[in-house]
């Protein structure tokens, strides 16, 4: 025999609860109502509003905040850019800032011509395959192509190529450094941020011996110190046993991608306003290719 | 014993023999979730402390007056407490923000993050209803509201406690020579099996 006066007491009982906390609640609300600031407002419809936590701000209402009450400069938005930056100066009352815009690069050509040191055959996540035992690869800095940087990218500017190696589509890429964040490899360098002109970027990252490094994968910088030697501004260096490019020198005249046995610099795209604009790094082996 | 002696070993029970996150492996999301750095850890312990005494008392009162005389407790308490965390952390983070601004923002997204966490409601429950937690420990009849935030009180130091020793741990093993396989997450793993092992070691220690 169901006791239905136990049901009825339930139901009231909850809803007794329930009536009285949202009376408590709704009072409250308007009670304890905070005006804030109208320039909040704005300044949050001026910037992209995808949260994508570039700034290192857990949301695009946050940053809103704290621009207006001066915490974060008005250039605070990452992925927005100058354009961003205007509007939220224009709105504060402030001068116009400089923004200096970041794109990312990668910094491995090695793909499919990167040795493997066993067969993974696991989630295909390059956060899941780094935690077995290191990662599939020989290379400790090589990029393991499974794409965790493609699906984290809140921007869609990068996709996955035929050698498994990200291509970041530099039209679309605004520097945020997600994909940087997010790859198992991103801390170590495989994924970096340059100045939006850089000229060329090294595709290798590895600093082990370089005899080790040649029986890793083929396609890294091998420390032979050629570009060093033929760079007629002595903007790229051997260092720590890897090329790094001084992009505060760097002319993009391309000598060092032409002298390159290993092809593993490339010409960078963005700053070229040619057909490659669009492109993420030109190699010599790439047809069309042309130094400047 | 006297009633001084019988709160002061409740409170110890409470915060170190049956440790929440050690001994009895409630609320371990957070235990890992924000033990990455001292800081974070700082925010989250103050605002379990705070909101786990103060969900206790309201379940406690809405136990003893509403749930227990209508005899609907035994079915109806985990929705009905629920209802109330919530809605009381919603109020407390309201009030907060008018009248304590600093606070507010110390707190910040841990009062909301907590509202419905497993430790928090399985403490208001034990609070609030006699003979729902055994702890080897005869307290005569059923817990008043004085004991109530004793024990709460107890257990939420415990966490607070816990947490803080393990974000040290964490802290200091960032910089530790720790062998490349287990880096993070398996090394915090063991950790916690380690420290989880003391406080075991306690409750033996009393013999409980």
């Amino acid at each position: 025999m169901v006791d239905l006066t136990l049901i009825l007491k339930a139901v009231v009982a909850l809803s007794v609860i329930g009536v009285v906390t949202s009376a408590v609640l709704s009072t409250a609300a308007r009670r304890f109502h905070v005006e804030v600031d109208p320039r909040v407002e704005r300044v949050l419809d001026a910037l992209p509003g995808s949260n994508c936590g570039a700034c290192g701000n857990p949301s695009c209402f946050a940053v809103a905040e704290a621009i207006v009450v001066g915490d974060l400069p008005a250039n605070a938005c990452v992925a927005g850019g100058q354009a961003v930056a205007d509007e939220v100066s224009t709105i504060m009352g402030a001068v116009a800032c400089e923004v200096a815009v970041v794109v990312s690069a990668r910094q491995c050509g090695g793909g499919d011509r990167a040795a493997r040191a066993y067969e993974y055959s696991g989630v295909q996540s390059c956060a899941a395959s780094a935690r077995l035992a290191g990662g599939p690869l020989v290379c400790e800095a090589g990029c393991f192509g499974f794409g965790d940087c493609m699906r984290a990218c809140p921007f869609d500017a990068i996709v996955m190529d035929e050698r498994g190696l990200p291509r970041i589509d530099l039209v679309k890429c605004t520097g945020c450094g997600i994909c940087a964040k997010e790859c198992p490899r991103g801390g170590a360098g495989l994924l970096r941020l340059v100045p939006e002109d850089a000229p060329v970027v090294v595709r290798c990252n590895a600093h082990d011996k370089p005899k080790d490094r040649k029986a890793a994968c083929s396609a890294c910088c091998i420390a032979c110190k050629r570009c060093e030697k033929d760079c007629p501004e002595d903007a790229i260096h051997v260092i720590d046993r890897l090329a790094v490019v001084d992009y505060e020198k760097c002319t993009g005249c391309g000598i060092c991608v032409e002298v390159c046995p290993q092809n593993c610099i490339d010409l960078h795209g963005r700053a070229r306003g040619s057909d490659a604009a669009d492109t993420d790094g030109v190699g010599k082996n790439v047809p069309g290719f042309t130094t400047a | 014993m006297s009633t001084i002696s019988q709160l002061a070993l409740l409170f110890l029970g409470a915060a170190l023999v049956n440790n929440i996150l050690l001994t009895r492996f409630i609320g371990l999301c957070p235990f890992f979730g924000v033990s990455g750095n001292m800081e974070t850890s700082v925010g989250m312990s103050i605002a379990v402390v705070f909101v786990m005494t103060l969900a206790s008392t309201a379940t406690w009162v809405v136990w003893t007056f509403v749930l227990d005389p209508l005899g609907v407790g035994e079915f109806l308490y985990i929705p009905a407490f629920i209802l109330i965390i919530a809605s009381l952390v919603q109020f407390v983070e309201m009030y907060l923000r008018k009248a304590s601004p600093v606070l507010y923002r110390a707190m910040g997204i841990y009062l909301p993050l907590i509202t419905t966490n497993c430790a928090v409601l399985a403490t208001a429950t034990e609070a609030a209803k006699p003979g729902f937690f055994k702890m080897n420990l005869d307290l005569g009849a059923t817990l008043g509201l004085g004991e109530a935030l004793v024990y709460t009180l107890g257990v939420s130091v415990g966490f607070g406690f816990a947490l803080l020793t393990f974000a040290a741990l964490r802290e200091r093993l960032e910089i530790a020579p720790v062998p490349r396989l287990l880096k993070g997450n398996p090394m915090a793993f063991i950790t916690a099996g380690l420290l989880s092992l003391a406080y075991v070691g306690v409750a033996g220690w009393f013999g409980l």
